[in-house]
């Protein structure tokens, strides 16, 4: 049990810094289940289909993911707001419908056979891209996405690129979302397309928005909470949904910028006190 | 071939009646009602208690309105009310956590296998035909309830007393409210109309279908989130041709051996409407305003 807590823990708190990353610049995606099962079959097929080690089979699928994720990130990233989270949802069901009918993929049937991911593995993932999320918060890169997100207009004006900014954050996040695919897939042993619901999807984003969105702490925070909390109260057991969904209601009533709301120190921060 | 035709308007016709429904909360207060969905997957199963307690079949649609009109009203205080202003992207996800959690709880009274309606046969087998196409009385019923409540709806807006205040609102909240209208008052009227058409609708779909079923909220009711915005963004008359066009491509998906790609068709065309007009086809106002800024 202990190495099923650890994992799924880590998984979620990958796929919450997932969208995390695609917030840095002012984008809500409720596509992450989309790249997460293209992570998890590119990274399947290749270790059951063509024998690479799972290891080896972790950056292609994340940069396939990432790829994709420009495919449809290219045009679409235009459309703003509330317009955009449909087309993020377009692509969760989109990807699902493909998935379904690829013969590759094994289609409603599923993928089977991938093995060799331990919870070890998930912890080492988690403390790899939060070092690197870690980096960028400290770096001049996080300055430029601030003024993407608060205000894109501002951003054009300073001659910012704002397509080019959106698109490295949407695909940056597609590929961790694909690298927490590939875990799972390599962890479970064996996926469906229904695995990677739209639901799968909600529920990484309101991670995030239950953690808080100023800092990469948030998103960690949230997916870890609302992971465990039902496995430790027994009464929450099967009650997940709901107590989720009551959370993020009380929440978005009292504290609208979710529970961890600082900004990540950085080095000018410290400075001006 | 016309028979799938046929099938596709049936299905566009529910399609148009949940639109209608998201996109006049988003057209008259700008919020997006992601709990709508739910509010449509809950019609069915308020039609299965209405059939199980022996009612008869007429009755599960009044009764469909009221009782999802009143989770509208449930909705709209816990989600929207105490989120004002410009927080479009925090209402949207409010009420995603509010269809979450009456999902579960649906799940809870009624498990994981959807329970089937119990339908007398002269309803689901008996019908009409015409043109080598057969039209069961239920499809008959679909299409007279929803063309009804379209008429309906669109002469409460355009003529009725409220239906001017909801359109002063829609204009502008200050503006109505300075001329001494209610705009919370109207803000429930909204959201209970709107609520209660997706409910009938959840009904129908259910009768349809045979079973009440809680995967409908998030397969049938994104579609219909996707046909408003290709319809356009607050505006009704696009939510109906944009739910028929949808649900005629679907059945012509079928006719030429891709239904397993069916589901794509709404996803696809929305991506692509919004790509070359992002404020839908017929979508005007505000929305056009707020993508070109």
């Amino acid at each position: 049990m202990i190495p099923d807590y650890v994992f799924f823990t880590c998984d979620n708190i990958l796929l919450a810094w997932s969208v995390y990353a695609v917030l840095l610049s002012g984008n809500l995606s409720f596509a992450q289940a989309a790249f997460m099962s293209i992570g998890c079959y590119a990274a399947g097929i290749l270790t059951t289909q063509y024998g690479f080690p799972f290891y080896a089979s972790i950056p292609p699928a994340m940069a396939l993911s990432a790829i994709i994720a420009i495919l449809f990130g290219f045009p679409a990233l235009r459309i703003r707001g509330i317009y955009l989270i449909l087309v993020t949802v377009g692509i969760t069901f989109i990807v699902r419908v493909a998935l379904e009918n690829m013969t590759i993929t094994g289609g409603v049937h599923g993928l089977f056979g991938m093995s060799g991911a331990d919870q070890w593995d998930a912890v080492g993932a988690v403390i790899l891209v939060g070092a690197l999320l870690y980096m960028v918060s400290r770096s001049p890169l996080q300055r430029l996405l601030d003024v993407v997100r608060e205000d894109d207009q501002v951003a054009a004006g300073l001659g910012v690129n704002l397509t080019y900014v959106k698109l490295v954050s949407f695909a940056a996040g597609a590929a961790i979302a694909a690298l927490a695919g590939a875990l799972y897939g390599h962890y479970l042993t064996f996926v469906r397309p229904s695995n990677f619901d739209i639901l799968v999807s909600i529920f990484c984003a309101l991670y995030v928005i239950l953690g808080g969105i100023n800092n990469m702490w948030g998103p960690a925070f949230g997916a870890a909470f609302m992971t465990l909390l039902p496995e430790f109260i027994r009464a929450l057991q099967g009650w997940r949904p709901t107590v989720f969904g009551v959370a993020i209601i009380v929440l978005l009533l009292v504290r609208p910028d979710g529970v961890l709301p600082f900004r990540t120190l950085s080095a000018r921060w410290g400075r001006r006190g | 071939m016309i028979q799938q035709i046929l099938n596709g308007l049936i299905i566009g016709s529910m399609y148009a009646l949940v639109a209608i429904g998201f996109t006049l909360v988003l057209g008259v207060l700008d919020r997006l009602n992601f709990a709508h969905t739910e509010i449509f997957m809950l019609g069915g199963f308020v039609g299965l208690v209405v059939i199980q307690a022996g009612g008869p079949l007429w009755l599960t649609l009044p009764v469909a309105f009221g009782v999802c009109g009143g989770m509208g009203l449930v909705v709209e205080l816990v989600c929207f009310r105490r989120i004002e202003g410009d927080a479009r992207i925090t209402a949207a996800l409010s009420s995603v956590a509010a269809g979450l959690i009456i999902d579960d709880l649906l799940q809870k009274v009624y498990g994981t296998d959807p329970p089937s309606l119990p339908l007398p046969g002269y309803i689901t087998d008996a019908g009409v035909r015409f043109l080598d196409t057969h039209l069961t009385y239920l499809d008959l019923l679909i299409v007279g309830v929803t063309l009804a409540l379209m008429l309906a709806l669109q002469l409460f807006v355009a003529r009725s007393r409220t239906g001017r205040a909801i359109r002063a609102v829609a204009d502008s909240h200050v503006a109505a409210s300075l001329l001494g209208i209610n705009v919370r008052r109207v803000t429930q009227q909204v959201f209970f109309l709107s609520a209660a058409l997706a409910g009938v609708a959840g009904v129908l779909y259910a009768l349809r279908t045979d079973i009440a079923n809680l995967q409908a909220g998030l397969t049938f009711g994104l579609k219909a989130l996707a046909v408003m915005a290709i319809g356009g963004m607050g505006d009704v008359r696009g939510a109906v041709i944009g739910g028929l066009a949808v649900g005629v491509l679907e059945g012509l998906a079928f006719y030429w051996g891709l239904g397993g790609y069916s589901d794509l068709v709404v996803w696809i065309a929305m991506i692509l409407v919004l790509l070359v007009r992002p404020a839908g086809l017929f979508g005007g106002g505000v929305h056009v305003r707020e993508l070109r800024a």
